[in-house]
């Protein structure tokens, strides 16, 4: 039980300079206190985003009223957990759990993954982008052995297009404010469902690209999106 | 992933569904990055529901519920997690407690309420069913 201990003790630490400490602050690996400002402000961007991305997610929990239909198999979920041969019965909820539970899990490891394609100036989600995004992360400590050890490049320099700062997930300004990932949005003054513009989330994303390059940050700054927002 | 595995996995398309709902619509997921994100959500259902089950193992119970996911998802470390599904498990019971205090109030006693099979009655009441005493004389004046 060291290894929960050392957590907590990390996770109080991190507080204190925020839950993602940037480059130079929260004691980084490798990170001096001269990591130029660019890099910081990158990881400013993708800590906010991350941020944003739990508070929208509490939103959305806090609206829900569906708990019979859902995005994974419950049937599949209590499979897995009877693989484990200490499990003797599982109660109707906790299916209901996993299922939310690891749609976020999908979600957050895919924001993560995508951040390092987009360092890296890609629109492809590759392996090495999860490899890296789970390396980078504490609390993903428990798939290194999913991932082989070649998978995960260590980037020398975070460079490039990096997100925006409103994020895909979050409705971006004009747009109405009922949107949902994945749904279509309410009209406010019809009521009536409408599509949203396919290329709306698009200039959101895009206009990443239009920004100017970051300069260089040490390898050992990449460890700096760790722990939970 | 030979089939066995894939049968004790989530579905990859219902994980590559999920992915697509947070990108942006000009991006691309390659099949190995579908694959590795399949396991890794099932290693996370394996992960918190084996601490979840070492919680019941020492005390002694038998089923794993929902608090013990959210116990087991902050003794992880997921305290993001934990907070948003020990809401949603709030509102999940609250939903729960609604429906059958619905289901109770419009429920009708006496309606579909079979009656009891015979032989549930006592042989008394049997026997008076079966044979019943003879019934006294019409008087007719």
């Amino acid at each position: 039980m060291e290894t929960n201990n050392q957590q907590q003790q990390q996770q109080g630490a991190q507080a204190q300079s925020g839950p993602y400490p940037v480059a130079g602050a929260g004691g980084s690996a490798g990170a001096g206190a001269g990591a130029p400002p660019p890099f910081q402000h990158l990881l400013q961007q993708q800590q906010q985003q991350l941020q944003m991305f739990w508070s929208y997610q509490r939103q959305e929990i806090e609206h829900v009223n569906d708990f019979k239909n859902h995005q994974l198999p419950l049937a599949r979920i209590k499979k897995i957990m009877k693989a484990d041969e200490d499990v003797r019965m599982i109660s109707a909820e906790a299916p209901i759990l996993f299922a939310k539970a690891c749609e976020l899990f999908i979600l957050e490891l895919t924001i993560r993954s995508w951040l390092h394609a987009e360092e890296n100036k890609r629109r492809t989600l590759q392996k090495n982008d999860i490899a890296a995004a789970i390396t980078r992360t504490d609390i993903f400590d428990f798939l290194v052995d999913i991932v082989p050890r070649d998978e995960i490049k260590d980037d020398a320099a975070l460079v490039g297009a990096t997100a925006s700062g409103v994020p895909y997930y979050y409705p971006p300004i004009g747009q109405p404010a009922g949107m949902m990932i994945g749904r279509p949005a309410v009209d406010p003054a019809t009521g009536v469902y409408v599509q949203p513009p396919s290329q709306a989330w698009q200039s959101v994303w895009q206009s990443a690209a239009e920004d100017a390059s970051y300069g260089t940050g040490g390898a050992g700054a990449q460890r700096s999106l760790d722990g939970q927002s | 992933m030979d089939q066995d595995e894939q049968d004790r996995a989530l579905p990859i398309a219902n994980v590559s569904r999920i992915m697509k709902q947070i990108l942006p619509p000009s991006a691309k997921i390659s099949k190995e990055g579908k694959q590795v994100m399949q396991e890794c959500v099932t290693e996370f259902i394996s992960f918190v529901t084996g601490e979840a089950s070492d919680k019941c193992h020492k005390e002694n119970r038998k089923t794993v519920n929902g608090d013990d996911i959210c116990w087991a998802l902050s003794s992880l470390g997921f305290d993001n997690y934990a907070e948003a599904i020990g809401r949603y498990l709030h509102k999940y019971r609250q939903a729960e407690r609604e429906k059958i205090n619905h289901d109770k109030k419009y429920e009708n006693p006496h309606i579909n309420r079979a009656p009891p099979p015979p032989l549930l009655l006592s042989r008394v009441t049997r026997d008076k069913v079966e044979n019943p005493p003879p019934s006294p004389p019409n008087q007719s004046g």
